[in-house]
C-alpha cells in the first residue's frame, strides 16, 4: 500500500509559555492508503498537535512531514493554504460548518474553492450527503440541523473533494452515543467505500473500538502503535 | 459568487447589529449634508444679499472716494464711462449712481446716511431694490416733494412711514451745506439690517440738481451676465480706465469671499469628519463581530480559504453596508435638503432674528451640488472600506490551530 503520511523525527516545543512546552518528542510515523487510524492518550499528550503538524496547520520544531514526497514542514504559509486545500480533508470537534451556507453548500464549499465546475460540485455534495443519511436536509442551514447531523455534514464535506486523507480532531466529543455511533459507522463505511485515510484524534473508547490501527501518545512520544483487525 | 453570498448572509445573521450600522451611516450622511447644505445655503444666501442686491459684482469709483465719501470726488465724465462699459459683452446692466454721506433728520431725530441717487430704472435691474421695497411704491410719480425710499430700519430710528418728510443734508460740489426735504415713498427690507439703517436712496436728477451738477456719478455699478467673469471684468476695465479705482466684489467684501472660498474647499472635509466619527464607531461594531466569529474564519482558513480571501469577505460586508446606508442617507438627506429648499428653515424660533445684524436672513434655504452627493458616496465607502480594514487584519493574523479551538 502507498504510504499518504511519513514523519520523520517530529518534534514540537511551545516556547511562547512561561516554561517552555515539548508537545511532540521525535515522532517517527508512516500512515498508508485506506488505514483508519485513532491517535489517542490522555488530555496534553500531543493529539490534537500531532493532527495540526500533519495537517499543515502548525510547523514542527524539527523533523519534517512528507506527504506526496513534499515535505509540507518547509512550505511558506501561502503554499500551506493550497496545500490544505487540495490535499486535506478536516473535521473538528463542534462548530465545524458556515452557519450561513445550507448542508449542500457547505459541503461544496472546498470544492468551489478548488474552483471545481459547478455541475460537479453540485451531483458531489448531493451524493455525500445521501452517504452520510442527510439527503433530505439539502437546503437546511446548520442551525437547524442536530449536532450529530452537523458532523455528518462536516465529514460529507471533508471528503467530497477527495483528499489524500482526513483528519478528525475529536469528531465524537460532543455527541451523544446513538449519534457517535452513526458518525462512525459511516466513517467506517467510506474508508472502505472511498478508500479514503481517516486518522483520528480521541480519548473516546467508541472510537478507538472501531480503529485498525490504535497510536497511543504519551508526553509528546509514541508509547503503542498497535493494529487491530476489525472485519 | 459563494462568497457574495457568504458576505450577504453573514451581514443578516445578526440584523439588529448591521441595523445599527446602517442607520449609523444613514445618520453621518444625513448629517453630513445637511449640514454642509446649509452652509452652503447660508453663505449663497449671504451672497445673493450681499453681493446682488447691495454691493453687485463690479464698482468704479474716484480712488479718493473710497476713504472720503463726497460728492467732491465724481469719475470724469461718468456717464460717458458708464455708456462705455454697457458696451462690455459681459457686461448685464450699468447702473451710475451719485453717492455720498450726509445727514438724515426726521421731526425729532437725526443720524447719519448714504444717499445715493440713481436711475431708478438702472438701479431695480442692478440691485433689484424696486422689487425689495415692501411698503409704499418705488419712485412711482414726481410729487411735490422729491421721492426717498429708505430702509424699514432707518424709518424706525427715525420714527417716520411712508408719506412722511425728512430732511436731507449734505454738501454741494463747491463743499458748501445743502439741506433739501424729501417725502419718503416707500420702504425697502433686505436682510441686513445694518444696510437699511444706512443707505437710502433717491432720484439721481433731484439730488444731481441740489448738488449743482446735472452730471455727477461718483459710483458706477455694473452687474456681469456671468459673475464668474468679475476678475476678468474688472482687470480689463481697471486697464482702459487707469484713473478710476475698479473694484470686484471679492475687494469690497473679503471676509465673504474668504468664508465662500474656504467653503467650497472644505465642505466635503465637513461631511468627512462626521462620518470619520460614524467610522470608528462602525470599526469597534465590525471588530465585534469578527471577534464573535474567530472560530469559524479558522476554520475556513485551516481547509484551505486564502487570507486575502478572508481579508475580502470582511471588507466586503462592510462596503455592502456603507453603500446601503450611503445611498438611503444619499436619497433621504435629498428629499429633506430639496423639501426644505423650497420650504426654508425658519431659525428665528431658535434666536435667529438678531442674524440680520450681522447680514444673515433668519430663513435658511438649504443647499447642495448634486456633484457633492457623489462626492460624500465616495468618502463614505473609502471611510467604511478603511473601517473594516483592521477587523479584517485581525482577523488573518489569526492561528487557524488556534482558532478552530476558540470556544
Amino acid at each position: 500500500m502507498k504510504t499518504v503520511i511519513k514523519t520523520n523525527g517530529l518534534s514540537k516545543t511551545y516556547t511562547n509559555t512561561a516554561v517552555p512546552v515539548e508537545a511532540l518528542k521525535d515522532i517517527s510515523l508512516e500512515f498508508k492508503e485506506g488505514e483508519f487510524t485513532a491517535i489517542v492518550g490522555p488530555s496534553g499528550s500531543g493529539k490534537t498537535t500531532f493532527l495540526n503538524v500533519i495537517g499543515g496547520l502548525d510547523k514542527p520544531t524539527k523533523g519534517n512531514v512528507i506527504i506526496d514526497d513534499v515535505d509540507i514542514a518547509s512550505m511558506k504559509e501561502s503554499q500551506m493554504f493550497d496545500f490544505r486545500l487540495k490535499h486535506i480533508g478536516f473535521v473538528f470537534q463542534a462548530y465545524n460548518l458556515i452557519p450561513v451556507l445550507t448542508a449542500t453548500e457547505n459541503v461544496s464549499f472546498i470544492m468551489l474553492l478548488q474552483k471545481r465546475p459547478k455541475e460537479e460540485m453540485n451531483k458531489r455534495a448531493k451524493e455525500m450527503l445521501e452517504q452520510v443519511g442527510l439527503s433530505d436536509k439539502l437546503d437546511v442551514r446548520p442551525n437547524k440541523l442536530s449536532g450529530g447531523q452537523q458532523q455528518r455534514v462536516a465529514v460529507a464535506r471533508a471528503l467530497a473533494s477527495r483528499p489524500d486523507f482526513v483528519l478528525a480532531d475529536e469528531p465524537t466529543a460532543n455527541l451523544d452515543t446513538e449519534s457517535a455511533f452513526n458518525l462512525l459507522d459511516i466513517m467506517a463505511r467510506l474508508n472502505k467505500e472511498e478508500n479514503i485515510t481517516l486518522i483520528f484524534s480521541t480519548h473516546d473508547q467508541r472510537v478507538i473500538d472501531r480503529a485498525r490501527r490504535v497510536i497511543t501518545l504519551v508526553d509528546g512520544a509514541v508509547d503503542k502503535d498497535e493494529a487491530f483487525d476489525r472485519d | 459568487m459563494m462568497l457574495v453570498k457568504i458576505s450577504w448572509r453573514n451581514i443578516w445573521r445578526n440584523s439588529a447589529r448591521s441595523l445599527v450600522i446602517i442607520i449609523a451611516i444613514v445618520l453621518g450622511v444625513l448629517g453630513g449634508n445637511f449640514s454642509a447644505a446649509i452652509r452652503l445655503g447660508v453663505e449663497r444666501q449671504n451672497f445673493k444679499e450681499t453681493v446682488e442686491h447691495q454691493v453687485s459684482h463690479i464698482q468704479l469709483h474716484h480712488p479718493e472716494f473710497i476713504a472720503n465719501p463726497e460728492a467732491h470726488y465724481r469719475i470724469e465724465d461718468g456717464l460717458k464711462v458708464a455708456g462705455e462699459i454697457s458696451q462690455h459683452p459681459e457686461v448685464a446692466v450699468v447702473s451710475p449712481r451719485i453717492v455720498f454721506d450726509g445727514m438724515a433728520a426726521s421731526a425729532n431725530m437725526n443720524t447719519g446716511v448714504r444717499i445715493k441717487g440713481v436711475d431708478p430704472e438702472l438701479e431695480t435691474a442692478t440691485t433689484d431694490l424696486g422689487n425689495l421695497v415692501s411698503s409704499g411704491n418705488y419712485f412711482s410719480e414726481p410729487g411735490r416733494l422729491p421721492s426717498v425710499i429708505t430702509g424699514k430700519e432707518l424709518a424706525d430710528e427715525l420714527n417716520v412711514e411712508v408719506g412722511s418728510r425728512i430732511v436731507l443734508t449734505f454738501q454741494d460740489v463747491a463743499g458748501e451745506m445743502v439741506s433739501a426735504s424729501f417725502r419718503i415713498e416707500g420702504l425697502y427690507e433686505v436682510t441686513s439690517t445694518a444696510f437699511e439703517k444706512r443707505n437710502l436712496f433717491v432720484r439721481s436728477d433731484d439730488l444731481n440738481e441740489l448738488i449743482g451738477d446735472q452730471e455727477a456719478v461718483t459710483e458706477i455699478a455694473v452687474v456681469l451676465h456671468d459673475v464668474d467673469t468679475y476678475r476678468k471684468v474688472s482687470g480689463e476695465l481697471q486697464n482702459t480706465y487707469p484713473d478710476i479705482s475698479v473694484r470686484h466684489w471679492a475687494d469690497m467684501q473679503p471676509s465673504l469671499y474668504y468664508s465662500l472660498e474656504f467653503l467650497n474647499q472644505n465642505l466635503i472635509w465637513i461631511v468627512g469628519l462626521i462620518i470619520l466619527g460614524v467610522s470608528f464607531g462602525l470599526l469597534n461594531t465590525i471588530l465585534m463581530s469578527v471577534l464573535e466569529r474567530v472560530r469559524e474564519l479558522g476554520i475556513l482558513m485551516a481547509i484551505g480559504m486564502k487570507k486575502a480571501k478572508v481579508f475580502g469577505m470582511i471588507v466586503f460586508e462592510t462596503t455592502i453596508l456603507a453603500i446601503i446606508g450611503g445611498t438611503a442617507g444619499l436619497v433621504l438627506s435629498w428629499g429633506m435638503i430639496r423639501y426644505l429648499n423650497n420650504r426654508g428653515v425658519d431659525i428665528a424660533a431658535f434666536g435667529g432674528e438678531g442674524m440680520g445684524d450681522f447680514g444673515y436672513a433668519s430663513v435658511i434655504y438649504p443647499e447642495l451640488d448634486t456633484a457633492f452627493y457623489f462626492q460624500v458616496a465616495l468618502v463614505i465607502v473609502a471611510f467604511a472600506i478603511l473601517a473594516a480594514c483592521y477587523p479584517a487584519w485581525k482577523a488573518i493574523r489569526l492561528v487557524p490551530a488556534e482558532a478552530v479551538r476558540e470556544e
